[in-house]
């Protein structure tokens, strides 16, 4: 008696139709447990980042030391983890930055139009055929390298860019019904802003500082590998990078850590700005 | 179309005028002394020592007036002189032009290589298996900073297989064969980074043109896929595609300068590097504004040739 073959994909079958997340919900809960990790580094590395131990320097991965240690023994999953907090406020406070300024100056120029549109939107080309990382090198020496100093450079630096995009979205925003209502009615410059451009524009800002942040963490990365960023014996994923690179013949993991948490960072903001960027056009269309 | 060029030289040459008033200020603007710099520190030199250099470097003059001078002096192919070496801006920019030109030539190149027939092969089966492959590495090899890509790069051929050299640089000149090896690792990690933005771009201009009724016919008249592909599509593709050239020129060039510092390459890159560490803003300005008219200056020929090999934009309106 030939019995009816059991469906052998019951269990394939089952995976297929569980529900899928989201590229969008994976790429943001990535980058949302990199930022609980980096916050929460006190209560995960069981080392401070800058206690040294010469006696086990450059020792490989462990149960000890995940990531093993760097030149001086100290633990570098710890400096890791710590030198997240610093290149993470860096970003955010960049993207902050770039955000208030360049919103503003592109919502300005897109207001007004006309010759301050013109002057506005032509220095912003002109800031942007600069390399924007030799102005941060030039800025940060002259000013000094304090986290503070890093923010606000790398904030002004990406503002011409978010300020472009602010003025696209801005204009598209101002053929719409809704506006031409607002502005019939007879509402005030200050009220179009900020209860009609603003919350409008809102998901598509969002998008660009998605790409500031990753910018962001590329011009810090950059300038501290060139010694210029966060200085010892604190350290950023930049500064942590530059001195992997300097023991790339001790140890060649010291520089892979950092370089793959910097990558998987830009990658995920990365993912995170197509996604939020092909949504809200998809809103729209 | 001749409208459109004078406009368009016009915009890029005003472009070009107002990125050295910016450069030139940002530079007088930040505190600090060069000649202070230069002379160690204020303490045991005279004044007079101070006021002589400073005369020298033509730092006593107005602000105004120093900007005339330097740009003055460029357009007479003077580039002044650097405020710590003895040597001219010109001579050193001399000696480092050729080096950042190949590595940007040769990435370029490298990248468009690459990029091309991955973007065929993703664009035939758009949502197959091959394309989502290729979106997926496309968009991580986009996450990479280039010097990041270079460290990668330099693990695997230097410190483990050891088969090219880490550190240096051999003018073409002097050796061809030295100098091909030494620029296969910093040019991998430039086009690394750049071929995955231009796969990006030519799969959808392909995906898109693959839909024209052009193709249909094509297939109709009996035309092979391979000729339908290579022949009618990507031609018409490559195009717009173009325009995406000239952006990754500029980002290459601006991805040079961290790339020659890792690699130790003698380029533009590595002097603007080492004359802001220094504070030589001599030779920073005139390197900076280098940079930015390679820049301008691709975008421009970049435009105007899409423009005159693609008749579909000169329909355009001059400032589109």
């Amino acid at each position: 008696m030939a019995e009816l073959p059991v469906p052998a994909v019951t269990a394939r079958e089952r995976l297929r139709r569980l529900p899928r997340p989201s590229l969008l919900a994976v790429s943001a809960g990535i980058l949302l447990l990199l930022v609980v990790l980096v916050l929460a580094a006190p209560l995960v590395a069981r080392y401070d980042p800058n206690e040294q131990d010469p006696a086990i320097a450059f020792a490989g991965s462990s149960w000890a030391h995940w990531f093993g240690t760097d030149d001086l023994g100290r633990d570098l999953f710890a400096r890791v983890l710590y030198g997240g907090r610093l290149t993470l406020l860096i970003a955010g406070g960049a993207v902050v930055v770039a955000f208030l300024l360049g919103t503003a100056w592109g919502f300005l120029a897109a207001l007004r139009r006309g010759i301050v549109d013109e002057l506005l939107m032509r220095s912003a080309d002109a800031l942007m055929a600069i390399p924007q990382l030799l102005f941060a090198l030039v800025c940060i020496s002259a000013f000094g390298a304090s986290t503070l100093n890093l923010a606000l450079v790398i904030g002004v630096l990406l503002a011409p860019t978010t300020a472009r995009m602010a003025r696209t979205v801005a204009l598209q925003e101002m053929n719409r019904d809704y506006y031409a209502a607002a502005v019939a009615y007879g509402a005030r410059r200050r009220r179009l802003l900020l209860a009609e451009l603003l919350p409008n524009t809102v998901s598509l800002l969002a998008v660009q500082a998605a790409i500031n942040a990753a910018s962001a963490m590329i011009l810090e990365a950059s300038l501290s590998f060139v010694g210029l960023g966060i200085q010892p014996p604190d350290a950023s994923w930049g500064t942590l990078l530059k001195e992997g690179y300097q023991f790339l013949y001790q140890r060649w993991e010291y520089a892979i850590f950092p370089a793959l948490a910097i990558l998987l960072t830009i990658w995920m903001l990365n993912v995170v700005a197509d996604q939020l960027g092909a949504r809200s056009n998809r809103g729209r269309a | 179309m001749s409208r459109y060029v004078i406009i368009r030289v016009a915009t890029s040459l005003l472009l070009l005028v107002a990125t050295s008033v910016i450069v030139f200020a940002v530079l007088r603007a930040l505190p600090g002394d060069p000649v202070i710099t230069r002379l160690g520190s204020t303490q045991g030199v005279s004044q007079e020592t101070i006021d002589r250099l400073r005369e020298q470097l033509g730092l006593d003059r107005s602000v105004v007036a120093q900007y005339f001078d330097w740009v003055g002096g460029l357009l007479h192919g003077d580039f002044g002189s650097s405020y710590f070496s003895q040597f001219s801006v010109s001579a050193l920019v001399g000696q480092r032009i050729g080096t950042t030109l190949e590595l940007t030539i040769a990435s370029v190149a490298l990248a468009v290589a690459l990029a091309v027939p991955t973007a065929v092969v993703a664009a035939l089966r758009p949502g197959g298996w091959v394309d989502r492959l290729v979106s997926a590495v496309s968009s991580l090899g986009m996450a990479f900073p280039p010097f990041v890509a270079a460290i990668f790069l330099l693990i695997v051929f230097s410190v483990q297989l050891g088969w090219l050299p880490a550190r240096g640089w051999v003018p073409l000149d002097e050796d061809v064969g030295e100098n091909l090896r030494h620029l296969v690792l910093p040019s991998a990690a430039l086009a690394a980074v750049a071929s995955p933005l231009i796969v990006r771009y030519l799969r959808a201009e392909l995906i898109e043109a693959l839909k024209q009724p052009y193709v249909r016919t094509a297939e109709g008249k009996g035309a092979t896929r391979g000729r339908v592909v290579l022949h009618h599509a990507l031609r018409n593709a490559l195009l717009p595609a173009l325009t995406s050239v000239g952006l990754i020129f500029g980002y290459t060039l601006g991805g040079a300068v961290l790339v020659e510092y890792v690699f130790g390459l003698p380029g533009l890159g590595s002097l603007a590097v080492e004359s802001a560490l220094r504070r030589d803003y001599a030779v920073l300005q005139t390197v900076t504004l280098l940079l930015c008219a390679g820049f301008i200056l691709t975008t421009l020929v970049v435009d105007l040739a899409s423009r005159w090999l693609d008749p579909r934009l000169r329909t355009v309106s001059a400032d589109g």
